[in-house]
């Protein structure tokens, strides 16, 4: 809100309303109701399923207003057998932190290098990037990590969980683009010129620029590995689970209990909700503090 | 030295040429050449490294389980290049490619529309800014199973919501996974439920670094927000909109959960194939029938397509901003 | 085919013969051979583990009181039971083929279903010898085809049975009345001696009630008709017993093929596929009126129909003669470090008390005869089903079973042709191609 007051005083210099190209139009705010309408609704009728019983979750029309069974439903997911659902909470929490923390660093240097370095083989190493994300490794990695996890011995732990994330092209190439557009050229040289090494022009001159693009990646990360259900299925045992895989047990056990599924579904979006409350301002403070660059 | 002091991003005001003559002699000019010719290595090796144990190993083991009749905890015979020919005349997969690449377009080019119409709405000056922008980010904090539930259910043939609705106009009920189009449409809106705020921000924040007196100049000109949006804000988002592309291009090809979940847990995509992508084919090969090699064959390929199509996609974005 | 004909029936006789002399052995009581593999005699001088992996939905396997009853009088042999997932084919079978290939993954007892058999009987290698173990004396224990299932082509003892699935037909009480039709069990299974009178108080149902189904879509009744099918064509369904391909010969496979035809031109199915939501969601809500019940479906219905259905649900018998469908074993992977107490523990899951526990917890059949002759077996009724003497209605349908072959890639030619047929029924694939498309995806499935 602070770039909102930041922002008015330019708009009134900036003289009559019909010339601001910032000026929102009725069109523009319908149109931005509508979005917003459609992003919420499932997962508003997702938490309203959560709160029902199970004949109403049936009914023709669904309901749409919340009912009294939710603390009951909540109750049921973490009493379910086999689903171990807290330890899957625990377990995604500290897999899909470390994995967005390794990202996004591992990225932001990366990206740094090829916007904003000169080196032998750059055009090659970058277009090898794009290229290693265009295999369909989700479908194909799956046998050959596992039998290197067995031969490691480290199936059912969390790190052979966390390493084979850290092989993120998308965010290397994200954070390229993203310094492209962000640090120019000439500051990069100017920086040099001044006698700055290389590690200090990119923790002082690009992190400071790209730090919009890292708060996107690092959200983006964070609710991708979160989500990630495939690879922890496989490496990790089922009394040891992450939330997806906890949630897919429940699915599994309970198919037809919507209500319990849909609490389930919910109890799993709290902690991407916290996130995004507590941090909501910073990700997105990331992107407006570009709003008020000259 | 006004650099030893945490100067941060202020540093690029500094004039440029102001200490040319202040920079070390000797042994220290040698570190700085080691810096400008090593760090760029330094800088990217954490991936390349990363990269190296856990993504080549997986591929060249992929490679050389493709050139083999490889049974999943079965016969191993090398075969050469058979599964690639056997593979090129399957009229199954060349279906999965269809069909992959039809969701892929009815998905993608409205999807990339809205999200850039959606950034620039959402860049405008509006109250509560920041819930707007976490609202339109929402759907990314659902799980692709739970989209999945929530929609297949929204699509049910017999007490699905979207019936429904067209049954109070007097529609007759769709089965919407029965016919190729209605299956990608159905589909395509899982999809772009998903992705489209998701591009949107990521637009916002590259349209947030274009600086402001361009479009103030170009509104004092009397260009309308329509000229400057396609004149100003789409070819400075190029750099943008080209990672977008190839990244929803890759996203599109590997298209898979969505599928899956609508065509209840199987890989086959529908009784007579509507739906099935090609890595619900690879799934389907490798790990209901248990040909892996075949499997990795085609995986492989899917990988030449998504290089093929990704290259296309650059070359049409890349003229985009050309014909200005 | 003469020489299919002709192995079918030496098959047949020679069924016959061992049910005869398993009847005999149940008669003398208890079966010695159970008990005398594990016991507390060879109980090992350190604790171990044995982790056990099963598969299913709801109550499947349901091994919770048969593995603390071990686990109470086991204190050196804990089983850790397992339940990995209700898919076996998604999911199961898949991660488990894998855990054999990495050598590590698998636990030391695991469940397979009876689709899978032929792939693992293929794969000799990953499972240990249980005649080592002294369980080749079990063979009077079972029915014919459920030991032979359980002997790998190198005739090897690799598995033995657990449950089975029998056949008989659940219907809705609710709906047959108001169709009127009558609701007692004994007069509805007087309605339907064979498939053909089925079919006619299918036609009478739908007079009275046009919109709900008479039958829920092609795959229940489809897998009920060839489960009957199968035995009179010597056990064989896709394969015969040199894993050649037989879909398009068997007669058996066209039989339930133009029966489903039938019936969905007719208009009598739900047109829902199994296993999918819409299918859960008419069980609830009462969309179709009757379906092929092998054991194991009771639980199926029970658990998805809910509470509110208690009662609607009904058990008649299935029309014709009785068949299987369904049904799983039990294996220890040879990856497994304690092998011969993994033994010990199938030994006695397979055995007479298993069986029943987990019969008198989730109701799965047993296929051990012994089990079967148990009064919590054979006088069972099930009260979700309106107190349907269930263990007296399987145990007439299981009684005269005859041995079925499953080739290796049985479950992908299954999962191929009902796919097909389901897809005719839907309305996807014409009719008039449907019999040319079914066997051309048998064959590509096949490989």
């Amino acid at each position: 809100m602070t770039t909102l007051t930041q922002t008015r005083p330019r708009a009134s210099r900036a003289g009559s309303a019909r010339l601001d190209p910032f000026r929102a139009t009725p069109f523009t705010k319908a149109m931005l109701a509508l979005a917003i309408f459609l992003s919420i609704f499932p997962i508003y009728w997702m938490i309203i399923i959560a709160t029902r019983s199970n004949e109403d979750a049936h009914s023709v029309p669904p309901p749409f207003l919340p009912g009294g069974n939710l603390g009951e439903n909540i109750q049921a997911v973490f009493d379910a057998e086999n689903a171990h659902f807290m330890t899957g909470i625990i377990n995604s929490i500290i897999i899909a932190s470390t994995v967005t923390v390794g990202i996004v660093v591992i990225s932001t240097l990366a990206g740094f290098a090829f916007a904003s370095l000169n080196f032998r083989g750059r055009n090659l190493l970058l277009l090898s990037v794009v290229l290693t994300m265009m295999v369909p490794l989700q479908q194909m990695g799956i046998v050959p990590l596992y039998q290197m996890m067995v031969t490691l011995g480290w199936t059912n732990t969390l790190k052979a969980v966390i390493l084979p994330f850290l092989v993120n092209g998308f965010g290397v190439f994200l954070m390229t683009q993203y310094t492209r557009q962000a640090v120019p050229r000439e500051l990069v040289e100017a920086a040099r010129v001044d006698g700055a090494n290389t590690i200090r022009i990119w923790w002082n001159v690009a992190v400071p620029a790209v730090r919009p693009g890292m708060a996107v990646l690092a959200i983006q990360t964070f609710m991708l590995i979160w989500n990630e259900f495939l690879w922890p299925l496989i490496i990790l045992t089922p009394d040891n689970p992450t939330v997806q895989v906890a949630l897919r047990a429940l699915n599994d056990r309970y198919s037809t209990n919507y209500v319990l599924i849909f609490a389930g579904t919910t109890i799993s979006i709290i902690p991407l909700l916290l996130v995004f409350v507590l941090f909501g301002r910073q990700i997105i403070g990331g992107l407006m503090e570009g709003a008020v660059k000259e | 030295m006004s650099l030893d002091v945490d100067a941060g991003h202020r540093t690029r005001m500094l004039p440029s040429n102001q200490r040319r003559h202040a920079r070390p002699p000797g042994p220290r000019r040698l570190l700085s050449w080691l810096d400008l010719r090593a760090a760029p290595y330094f800088f990217v090796s954490p991936y390349f490294v990363l990269f190296a144990i856990f993504g080549i190993f997986p591929l060249i083991f992929t490679l050389w389980v493709s050139l083999h009749d490889w049974q999943l905890a079965g016969d191993k015979t090398f075969i050469g290049m058979e599964n690639y020919t056997e593979l090129l005349a399957d009229d199954k997969f060349w279906n999965s490619v269809v069909n992959t690449v039809g969701i892929f377009m009815i998905a993608t080019v409205p999807q990339l529309l809205l999200a850039l119409l959606l950034a620039n709405a959402l860049n405008k000056k509006l109250r509560g800014r920041l819930v707007l922008r976490l609202s339109v980010l929402a759907p990314l904090i659902t799980s692709v199973v739970a989209v999945a539930v929530v929609f297949t259910q929204l699509y049910g043939r017999d007490y699905g919501l979207v019936n429904w609705l067209l049954s109070l106009f007097g529609v007759d009920a769709i089965h919407w996974q029965n016919e190729k189009w209605t299956s990608w449409v159905a589909i395509a809106t899982m999809v772009d439920w998903r992705w489209t705020g998701y591009n949107a921000i990521i637009y916002l924040a590259a349209m947030q670094t274009i600086p402001k007196d361009l479009y103030e100049a170009a509104a004092i000109d009397g260009a309308s927000p329509r000229r400057q949006f396609w004149g100003i804000t789409v070819p400075l988002l190029k750099p943008t909109i080209i990672f977008t592309v190839i990244v929803s291009t890759i996203g599109g090809f590997t298209l898979f959960a969505e599928p899956v979940m609508f065509g209840a847990g199987l890989m086959t995509g529908g009784t007579t194939g509507q739906f099935q992508t090609v890595a619900m084919f690879i799934v389907k090969e490798g790990f209901r029938d248990f040909q892996y090699g075949y499997a990795a064959a085609a995986a492989w390929i899917l990988f030449l397509l998504i290089l093929i199509s990704a290259l296309i996609n650059f070359a049409l974005v890349r003229g985009l901003g050309r014909s200005r | 085919m003469m020489n299919n004909t002709r192995r079918g029936r030496l098959l047949a006789a020679v069924a016959v013969g061992a049910l005869a002399l398993s009847a005999a052995a149940c008669g003398s009581d208890e079966p010695a051979p159970a008990a005398g593999a594990s016991g507390a005699a060879s109980a090992p001088a350190e604790k171990v583990e044995i982790t056990l992996q099963t598969f299913g939905g709801g109550e499947n396997f349901a091994y919770d009181d048969a593995v603390a009853a071990w686990n109470a009088s086991h204190p050196n042999i804990q089983v850790k039971y397992v339940n990995l997932t209700d898919r076996f084919e998604d999911t199961y079978l898949p991660q488990v083929l894998q855990w054999l290939e990495a050598g590590s993954g698998a636990g030391d007892v695991i469940a397979m279903d009876e689709g899978a058999m032929g792939l693992m009987s293929a794969r000799p290698q990953y499972f240990a010898d249980l005649s080592q173990y002294g369980l080749d004396s079990r063979k009077a224990d079972f029915p014919e085809y459920k030991w032979n299932t359980g002997v790998n082509k190198d005739g090897k003892l690799y598995a033995l049975g657990t449950d089975i699935g029998g056949m008989a037909m659940c219907y809705r009480t609710d709906l047959f009345k108001q169709a009127g039709l009558p609701t007692s069990r004994d007069e509805v299974s007087a309605l339907w001696p064979d498939w053909n009178a089925y079919l006619e108080t299918g036609k009478k149902f739908k007079a009275a009630l046009p919109k709900v189904g008479f039958v829920d879509g092609a795959n229940t009744v489809y897998n009920s008709v060839l489960a009957q099918e199968a035995g009179k064509n010597g056990g064989q369904v896709y394969f015969d017993q040199n894993q050649t391909l037989i879909v398009d010969k068997n007669p058996g496979v066209k039989a339930a093929f133009d029966y489903v035809q039938t019936l969905s031109t007719a208009g009598l199915t739900a047109k829902l596929r199994s296993w999918t939501e819409e299918w859960n969601t008419a069980m609830q809500k009462g969309g179709f009126a009757t379906m092929g019940c092998p054991s194991w479906m009771l639980g199926v219905i029970s658990g998805t129909s809910g509470d509110a259905n208690k009662g609607n649900w009904d058990v008649a018998a299935v029309p014709g003669a009785s068949g299987n469908w369904g049904g799983s074993w039990l294996m220890v992977p040879s990856q497994s470090k304690h092998p011969k107490e993994a033994a010990e523990v199938l030994n006695y899951l397979t055995g007479k008390d298993g069986q029943v526990a987990a019969f008198k917890e989730g109701g799965n059949f047993p296929s051990s005869l012994p089990a079967q002759q148990d009064p919590a077996v054979a006088d069972a009724k099930n009260a979700y089903f309106n107190d349907a003497p269930s263990g007296p209605i399987f145990a007439a349908s299981v009684a005269q079973l005859s041995p079925v072959f499953f080739g290796e890639k049985h479950a992908q030619v299954k999962a191929a042709v009902e796919e097909v047929l389901v897809g005719a029924d839907q309305g996807s694939v014409k009719w008039a191609d449907a019999w040319t498309r079914f066997v051309e995806e048998g064959v590509k499935a096949a490989g």
